[in-house]
């Protein structure tokens, strides 16, 4: 798998936005194991997860047009067509994802739970990703953990408390604060 | 609501939006905010671009062939086994022309010019070059509009602005590509335009030089067709052309998508 950088990414949209299918293969071949992967974490089933993924690229072919005037790096519209898809299939087919809090995600927490990004190395993140996982590295664990958890599961501040088994106003507390926290960080970054 | 002056509370429901702890009327009614407030838009975006990457925490699994097939059908492409990142390093030169936002923003309303200037084109070309039957002629009597010496393709090429600045025609009977600006452009003396085909695959292709002003005819090479080279551009180089013959030396200053008429 090649990486996934943003700006081959984005030559093989504005392609793709000319229906050069070729340049639509090439980006497929590029980012469908990385966007699997996410729609496999959402969904938690094969079979929902590769629909989810064929209906996905199908928009990226139909929308690449209008891409450009999004002005998003890549894989923040890639990705962003996919959680949606995602999101509306579990509601259309009200499915209910078996969440358990206690491992969830385990992989990707202890990765950002390393003060050192080498696991996150191996996942092949673009640049927006590594300084996202660096500045979330620095939340404390649980209010990372609400993060990901609404962000993955579509989850409602009552949802998010549910799973930790924490009160409601505590959750929405951490979740503000959190978010508060990398968007400083984000900024710090930025500027460094 | 006004969030102009509370842009700490328009941040802090983006945040929620793109989240996705914005629920219930709270979110419709923020959905409905983002349709017209380009305030909102830009406070979601920025949102966006922050949590968005966390999609990218997850290991790649890499998906059954099943699901290409599948998006290849719906689009209405062929099914390619071979996965066409073994050509990306070739294809960086057209594919880097093509990388250009203004120039993609313009192809809509190019697209309707196009149009327009055909006509203009058409009604402006040479007698040498016309169908030597009047259209009236031709439309009652099919037979005479042979395919011989018609128009076949056609390419408006567009500045960086997205101005049209050149008609390209092409024709298959004759073999023969008429270029024409639709204004005069100043190029240095020691200097010429020069006329490229950018195919789908492989190097570009020299197709000549190209007045400045007024239009010149060039021949039309076998494989210059649509299918195979999706863009024609014109680029500045040395006087009488490129010295490599597979490439552009200096910048292309125009450019356009080739069409089947």
């Amino acid at each position: 798998m090649s990486t996934l950088d943003p700006q081959q990414l984005r030559i093989w949209l504005t392609a793709v936005a000319n229906q050069d299918a070729q340049a639509f293969r090439a980006l497929y071949d590029t980012t469908s194991a990385k966007l699997f992967g996410f729609a496999l974490r959402i969904l938690n089933k094969r079979e929902l997860a590769e629909e989810v993924l064929q209906e996905s690229f199908v928009s990226v072919w139909n929308h690449a047009g209008s891409y450009q005037a999004s002005l998003a790096a890549p894989m923040t519209w890639m990705t962003t067509i996919v959680r949606n898809k995602a999101f509306d299939l579990l509601r259309r087919v009200d499915h209910t994802v078996e969440l358990d809090a206690e491992t969830f995600d385990k992989d990707v927490m202890n990765a950002m739970e390393s003060t050192d990004l080498s696991p996150l190395e191996s996942l092949q993140l673009t640049e927006d990703a590594k300084g996202l996982a660096h500045c979330m590295t620095r939340l404390e664990g649980l209010h990372r953990q609400a993060i990901a958890l609404a962000f993955y599961h579509d989850l409602s501040h009552s949802e998010v408390a549910q799973q930790l088994k924490l009160p409601i106003g505590t959750v929405k507390t951490w979740i503000r604060r959190g978010l508060e926290r990398l968007r400083m960080c984000l900024q710090k970054s930025e500027g460094a | 609501m006004n969030f102009a002056d509370n842009e700490r509370l328009l941040d802090k429901l983006a945040a929620e939006y793109v989240l996705g702890t914005l629920k219930g009327g709270a979110r419709r009614r923020y959905d409905a905010l983002l349709a017209r407030d380009p305030m909102v838009r830009r406070a979601t975006a920025e949102w966006q671009d922050r949590l968005q990457p966390m999609a990218q925490f997850t290991p790649a699994v890499t998906p059954p062939d099943s699901v290409w097939r599948g998006v290849a059908r719906q689009v209405g492409i062929q099914v390619s086994t071979a996965g066409a990142s073994t050509t990306a390093g070739k294809r960086s030169f057209w594919l880097g022309l093509r990388d250009d936002l203004s120039f993609w923003r313009g192809l809509g309303m190019v697209s309707t010019a196009l149009a327009t200037i055909l006509v203009a084109v058409l009604a402006t070309r040479p007698p040498a070059g016309l169908v030597p039957v009047p259209a009236t002629t031709v439309a009652s009597t099919p037979a005479a509009a042979a395919p011989a010496a018609s128009l076949s393709y056609v390419a408006m090429l567009a500045d960086d602005q997205a101005q049209p600045v050149a008609v390209i025609t092409g024709d298959i009977g004759t073999h023969k590509m008429v270029v024409k600006l639709l204004a005069p452009q100043t190029v240095a003396a020691d200097r010429s335009l020069q006329l490229w085909a950018v195919p789908k695959t492989g190097s570009p292709r020299p197709l000549g030089l190209v007045d400045a002003s007024g239009s010149v005819t060039l021949p039309l090479p076998e494989g210059v067709t649509p299918e195979a080279v999706s863009l024609l551009a014109i680029s500045v180089e040395p006087k009488g052309g490129s010295p490599n013959p597979n490439a552009p030396t200096g910048p292309i200053v125009y450019k356009g998508a080739w069409l089947q008429i």
